[in-house]
């Protein structure tokens, strides 16, 4: 008795190419696949339709492509640029009083006699020996800047009243 | 059975990524009788077969987008299709059923199958009809890495080469999986012509 060879073993396999499915069916695959799709389509949520038609935009665009070495160089100056003018800028402006008249004067440290609760602070005269002139005052980072000064971000009617 | 031409389906690829829709329209009509007959032999049964074709299909013209022509449509579409059965047969395990096609009536003219009856005993010997149905059975007994090679070589008449792009391992493994595979087919239509009855 003969033993199969691969030969036999590859003849009969290749018989299996005539194993065909029902006639038509090749015909009809093209349209179970547009109907398939559609349904498929119609399956999803808005959001990933949505979605999926922005990735195909960013595809077309060839966004890989934009993004080239001057692309990049420009986007770096570009940002290196409002960082520059934010830091000019300095801390945020509501709480910055800049004063106008460069001899304005701030009472920080009055002695004890001073102290009248009979007028209101910035109306008396300090006298020349307790004035501070802006140019001693808290220095903020420019000389050349106008002179700033930080006022105290909590209201005076909020601070303890004075018990004698 | 002959690989597509190539610049056709570049052209096509081009089309579709254009937003064509008919041109991937073109490749599905194109493919479909050769990939089914991949995932056919792979699965033995129709109706899974249909599903995974659809499936392919589907998934090839979601990436296509994506496709850049590194490889050949032919072996890039092969390579999703391979895949997608193997992960399917993964998931299936052992629990199917065959659901094979019939073989059409060309069959009689093939040169092959008048070779095999007419000059080669041991298929001389047994009947076709039972051969076949038994090699089919064999075919299952396979891993599924194994009956994938089988089938791409053997039924597809794909060269090593092209098998080994499409799963991504060396040609020499390629070779050792097809000879370990004849091995195992041969050993069992022995086993049949032996003992035709088991």
């Amino acid at each position: 008795m003969n033993e199969f060879n691969e030969d036999d073993i590859g003849k009969l396999l290749r018989l299996k190419r005539h194993e065909q499915p029902p006639p038509g069916y090749f015909d009809n695959f093209l349209h179970e696949f547009h109907r398939r799709q559609r349904d498929e389509l119609l399956r999803q949520p808005l959001w990933r339709i949505c979605l999926q038609r922005a990735q195909d935009f960013m595809f077309r665009l060839n966004v890989p492509g934009l993004t080239s070495y001057p692309a990049a160089v420009t986007a770096v100056l570009v940002c290196a640029a409002v960082i520059s003018l934010k830091v000019y800028q300095g801390p945020g402006i509501e709480k910055v009083a800049v004063v106008q008249n460069p001899t304005s004067v701030v009472a920080t440290t009055l002695p004890e006699t001073a102290w009248s609760l009979s007028s209101p602070v910035s109306t008396r005269d300090l006298g020349p020996t307790l004035l501070r002139t802006a140019k001693y005052s808290s220095h903020t980072h420019r000389a050349a800047t106008p002179p700033r000064y930080v006022l105290d971000s909590t209201p005076v009617s909020y601070e303890a009243a004075f018990r004698f | 059975m002959e690989p597509p031409r190539s610049d056709e389906d570049k052209q096509l690829v081009s089309r579709t990524q254009a937003g064509e829709a008919g041109a991937f329209d073109e490749l599905v009509v194109k493919y479909t009788p050769r990939l089914y007959g991949l995932i056919y032999n792979m699965t033995s049964n129709h109706e899974d077969t249909n599903d995974l074709l659809q499936d392919v299909f589907s998934k090839a013209y979601k990436s296509i987008g994506g496709f850049r022509g590194k490889s050949s449509f032919y072996t890039w579409i092969h390579s999703i299709a391979v895949n997608m059965t193997l992960n399917f047969l993964k998931k299936r395990g052992r629990r199917f059923h065959l659901s094979l096609d019939d073989m059409d009536a060309s069959v009689q003219n093939d040169k092959e199958f008048l070779e095999l009856t007419a000059t080669s005993s041991p298929v001389r010997e047994a009947d076709l009809s039972e051969l076949q149905r038994r090699l089919n059975e064999a075919m299952m007994k396979l891993s599924d890495e194994h009956r994938a090679v089988v089938t791409m070589f053997h039924i597809q008449g794909m060269p090593h080469a092209e098998i080994s792009k499409i799963l991504r391992v060396s040609e020499g493994t390629v070779r050792s999986r097809l000879f370990y595979a004849n091995r195992q087919l041969q050993n069992y239509l022995d086993e049949f012509r032996k003992n035709p009855v088991s």
